[in-house]
């Protein structure tokens, strides 16, 4: 009977969170949160109550209005049809992942959690309760990894501690006076790691007391496009969401990994909401990669695996087009995608492929129908498009050399950090060589990237070596149809460091070898 | 010296002469350290060439990047022969629009940058550095460093599509043997789709002759010569080189065959209906060209001689084309001359030579359509020839001289450029051709070079003595435009789709998606 204790908890907190306002419906979301920690306590270990600590801290600092916020049929109806649907899908998915011989009843307590936040952040009635949403979404997909695989104390704790992100993205900007040195910390920690990776195969898992952070000579490099995206990139204020990619990317645990990604996106929808529904789509297929594994049937478990991975990776390449969801969460996305798919046998990289080449058709085809559409205000850039696509294909071609994996490096770098400013005319000298960075001539990240993953696709299959090469195909032509485009993001203020991603383009587009080394050193 | 600096000199001299040009102040002196610095190059070249050995090739590498994109050049007698050619037409080039009065553009600078990338292309030792450089060349030759500029837009974008070709073909033989360096590639590497790949981009540069040149106001055309007709020969005979000499199999080699011939026909027969100008002679070029693609086709020595000889002679000829002389002047007439494919005319000793080598396997029948086209060409070229006095001598005529030079005394370039290039496509036994100033000896029979030049001037000189004042054969004005409307139907607007088209990708995706996952 005790084991249904916590779903009973969680259905009142529920009723009361939808019933009440002000300081009650802050206390009942907090018993939501409770629920969701004591069916851990049940399923796995004490220990994991660290967990709650996080989310209920994040839930005490939203503060909620006295007064009954207005509401209409239309609005209500549809908060309930969502909260109902989402609780729905949470029970079903908890019926088909039991963790161990437990009730369903009570391994759907976390699930639930993450369906109430879903249903907060996709029908809110205010901005607190959207915020409310996604910390709760947050804080469920820790609690849910942390049931299918379970962590120490500490890490739970900050896997909690992630639900605090929202908040901090919503409320926590740098002071001016200290971004100068942020940034040049961050450049430094860049270089340093680049270093690093360039002279040195690493290899290792550092662990502190209970929390692992996985070093090699990828992640190293993932850390270093991270910290240059973070600094010179990201919108101004915001420079420490660098941060969380490099811990998604480092991230031993599966749990601390994917809520950090969740927070990572939270953070970088804050200013620019743009693509944030298909991010957290793409970021709920990926982390199920994690739960399929010790939850699922063996049966079918390995191919819904692969196919979660690759579908969350084209749904991301879909959301991250523009702010700073192009700029952090696109490459901590695809460098986490690249590190889990290495394991992997031959047939599961076929099964990937196969998505992956459906949906770079997918994204192109998507941006060319804005072009065909009535309403012209909505054209997109065809080449940002081609650029994800690409990337896609890269991904899935796995080659002895590590050709794929350098062209996705290369790629990402393309995408966050290189093509995020206008284009200047070509007037001068430096405004020629940021022409030159931003092309597809040689010399260019660009040019470089799109050999590469030509030829890196061409080991991996015929079939993929022609679908890259007619993207690059694209790529050449896509000026063309560009001019009249939309421009990629909001226009950002003039930053000192405008010259780092030409001299990025034109460093890694010259001499792509050393990222290759790097790549190679890993291995 | 050592051999890394050699191979590097003629580089140092073309982009050392870049950049002094781009410091200095536009003016006359200009154009002359760049002729200079070209024809510097050139002489390096040949000198390279000569101390080369037969059948003799260096690989000279500069930094290891990929274990099959090593930066490094190569040596052989098919490159340095190229190298050697392209450099002396570039030269002569920079020399006439030198002279050319009037146009106060200085285009020296583009013009070093794009022989100095014609001749990385001739130069890499691999066929990814080969595409690198390729559309290094076109970023040289177009000078658009924007890509949305107009500049050639339509040109630029169909040739660095077409390269891709090139691309595929380098990563097939990485996948194949790990390597595209052309020492590391056996010959049995390429099959025919990759042999058709790389002829993509021998295509497009072929169609091109007959597209553009230069523009309205441009006296001198540097492209067509340097950025078309050399790449695309010296791609195709590169690959023919790494193929052994032969193409995939027979099926293969008559479809090439009969393709070239075709085109070359096609072009010919479009050049009767063009006026006398620019077009008129990438149309013949382009005919010349579809030549040599046919006989490049042949698996014996003398068959490769002759289109190796086709090849490199089209580049100063294509260069010469590309001097825009004024109607009825002496440069022009010379090189419609060379355009007809007459005999006494440099095209024409590949023929003979290819007509030699198809007689001794009893295909001379092949020769017919070949014979069609030159007839074909003969008359557009004569069409449109005009006599009169020569007034002044300039670079035009000194060099369309050389060209005939060459028709009648081919000892100049058989033993210098031509066998040593063809050598390196195929194995060339040794006394297979023999030339003195008199003609060339072959084991099939011989080409009497000097009687038949003296003759065919003579009589065209005595023709055109007796019938001056008649010539042009046609009116001027006549046969201008092709007389037929055009049949492409005007440009439909593009469909609008309605807003849920969106939904149905996702739904085809998801399909995917679900196949995928569900399938076992």
């Amino acid at each position: 009977m005790i084991v249904y204790l916590p779903a009973g908890l969680f259905a009142i907190s529920l009723l009361a969170a939808y019933g009440t306002v002000g300081r009650q419906r802050q206390a009942a979301t907090i018993g939501a949160v409770l629920a969701a920690a004591w069916s851990l306590v049940l399923l796995v270990d004490p220990s994991l109550t660290a967990w709650a600590i996080g989310p209920i801290v994040a839930t005490l600092l939203l503060p909620r209005r006295g007064a009954r916020a207005r509401s209409s049929f239309e609005g209500l109806t549809r908060r309930v049809v969502t909260v109902v649907t989402a609780l729905l899908v949470a029970i079903f998915l908890a019926s088909r992942l039991p963790v161990g011989e437990n009730p369903v009843l009570l391994s759907a307590v976390p699930w639930a959690l993450g369906a109430l936040g879903a249903a907060w952040f996709i029908s809110p009635i205010d901005q607190p309760e959207r915020l409310q949403g996604q910390v709760l979404m947050v804080g469920a997909t820790g609690a849910i990894l942390l049931a299918a695989i379970p962590a120490g104390p500490l890490t739970a704790a900050l896997t909690g501690a992630m639900a605090l992100v929202p908040i901090a993205g919503e409320y926590w900007r740098l002071p001016g006076r200290l971004r100068p040195a942020l940034s040049a910390l961050l450049l430094v920690l860049a270089s340093a790691a680049a270093l690093l990776a360039a002279l040195a195969s690493v290899n290792v898992v550092l662990v502190l007391f209970d929390i692992g952070l996985n070093i090699s000579g990828l992640l190293l490099l993932g850390a270093a496009i991270l910290l240059v995206a973070g600094a010179a990139a990201t919108p101004i204020g915001i420079e420490w969401a660098a941060a969380l990619g490099v811990l998604t990317i480092a991230a031993a645990a599966p749990a601390l990994r994917w809520a950090a990604l969740a927070g990572l996106i939270a953070v970088a929808t804050t200013l620019d909401r743009r693509g944030e529904r298909p991010a957290w789509l793409a970021m709920g297929a990926l982390a199920m990669t994690s739960v399929l594994p010790p939850l699922a049937a063996p049966a079918w478990s390995a191919r819904v695996q692969l196919v979660a991975l690759a579908a969350g990776l084209v749904l991301m390449l879909f959301a991250a087009r523009a702010a700073t969801l192009r700029v952090l969460v696109l490459p901590t996305t695809a460098l986490v995608v690249m590190v889990v798919l290495e394991p992997v046998n031959a047939a599961g990289v076929v099964r990937f492929q196969w998505i992956a080449a459906v949906g770079a058709m997918l994204l192109v085809s998507r941006t060319a129908v804005t072009w065909l559409l009535a309403e012209s205000a909505g054209r997109e850039v065809l080449r940002d498009a081609l650029i994800a696509a690409l990337l896609l294909v890269a991904i899935s071609a796995r080659d002895a050399l590590g050709l794929g994996v350098l062209a996705a490096v290369l790629l990402l770098i393309d995408a966050a950090i290189v093509r995020i400013d206008d284009i200047p005319a070509p007037s001068s000298t430096w405004s020629r060589l940021v022409v030159l960075a931003r092309s597809n001539w040689p010399g260019s990240i660009t040019f470089a990237a799109a050999a590469i993953a030509v030829i890196a696709a061409l080991q991996a299959g015929l079939a993929l070596g022609l679908l890259a090469a007619a993207l690059l195909a694209a790529l050449q032509l896509a000026p063309l149809v560009d001019r009249n485009a939309a421009s990629p993001g909001r226009v950002r203020p003039r930053s000192a460091l405008q010259w780092v991603g030409p001299a990025l383009s034109i460093g890694c587009g010259v001499a792509p070898a050393l990222v290759l080394r790097m790549i190679q050193l890993a291995r | 010296m050592a051999l890394a600096l050699q191979a590097l000199l003629p580089f140092i001299a073309l982009l050392g002469a870049a950049a002094i040009v781009r410091m200095r102040p536009r003016g006359q002196s200009n154009g002359w350290i760049a002729a200079g610095a070209t024809g510097l190059a050139a002489v390096i070249a040949l000198v390279e060439l000569l101390r080369l050995s037969p059948g003799e090739h260096v690989d000279v590498p500069y930094l290891t990047t990929f274990p099959y994109a090593d930066l490094s050049i190569r040596l052989d007698g098919l490159s340095l022969a190229f190298a050697t050619i392209v450099l002396i037409t570039a030269a002569l080039l920079m020399l006439a629009r030198q002279r050319v009065r009037g146009d106060r553009r200085d285009p020296w600078f583009g013009w070093l940058l794009t022989s100095a990338a014609a001749c990385s292309v001739i130069l890499a030792d691999n066929l990814l550095l080969v595409y690198i450089a390729l559309q290094l060349l076109t970023l040289a030759w177009s000078g658009a460093l924007d890509e949305a500029s107009p500049r050639r837009r339509g040109m630029r974008l169909v040739v660095q599509v077409a390269d891709i070709g090139l691309l595929l073909a380098a990563a097939s033989a990485i996948q194949s043997v790990g390597t595209s360096a052309f020492s590391g590639v056996p010959s049995d590497t390429f099959g025919l789709a990759t042999f058709v790949l790389v002829l993509l981009p021998v295509m497009v540069r072929i169609g091109a002759l007959t597209q553009i040149w230069g523009g309205p106001k441009a006296a001198v055309a540097f492209e067509p010569s340097i950025a078309w007709v050399a790449p695309a020969g010296y791609l195709l005979l590169r690959l023919l080189a790494l193929m052994g000499g032969r193409l995939p199999d027979r099926p293969t080699a008559v479809a090439l065959f009969a393709l070239g011939v075709l085109g070359a026909l096609f072009f010919a027969g479009l050049a009767l209906f063009e006026r006398a100008g620019a077009r008129l002679a990438g149309l013949l070029l382009a005919a010349q060209a579809g030549l040599a693609v046919a006989l490049s086709t042949g698996d014996q020595p003398l068959l490769t001689v002759a289109s190796t000889w086709l090849w490199l002679l089209l580049v100063p000829l294509a260069g010469l084309a590309g001097i825009r002389p004024r109607d009825g002047s002496a440069p022009e007439a010379l090189t419609l001359l060379g355009l007809a494919m007459v005999p006494g005319s440099v095209a024409f000793v590949g023929l003979w030579l290819a007509a030699l080598a198809l007689n001794a396997r009893g295909l001379l029948p092949a020769m017919i359509p070949v014979g069609l086209v030159i007839v074909v060409s003969a008359i557009a070229a004569f069409s449109h020839v005009s006599v009169k006095r020569l007034r002044r001598v300039d670079t035009a005529t000194i060099w369309a001289g050389l060209l005939l030079l060459i028709g009648a005394f081919p000892v100049i370039a058989i033993g210098t450029l031509v066998v040593p290039a063809a050598a390196t496509v195929r194995l060339v036994p040794r006394g297979m051709i023999s030339a003195s100033p008199l003609g060339l000896a072959t084991g099939f029979g011989v080409w009497p070079a000097l009687a038949v030049s003296v003759a065919v001037g003579t009589v065209l000189g005595l023709t055109g003595w007796r019938l001056r004042g008649r010539f042009p054969l046609r009116a001027p004005g006549a046969g201008g435009e092709p007389a037929f409307a055009s049949l492409l139907p005007a440009m439909p607007g593009l469909p609008t789709l309605p807003a849920w088209s969106h939904v149905v990708l996702w739904g085809v995706f998801a399909v995917v998606v679900g196949a995928v996952a569900t399938r076992p």
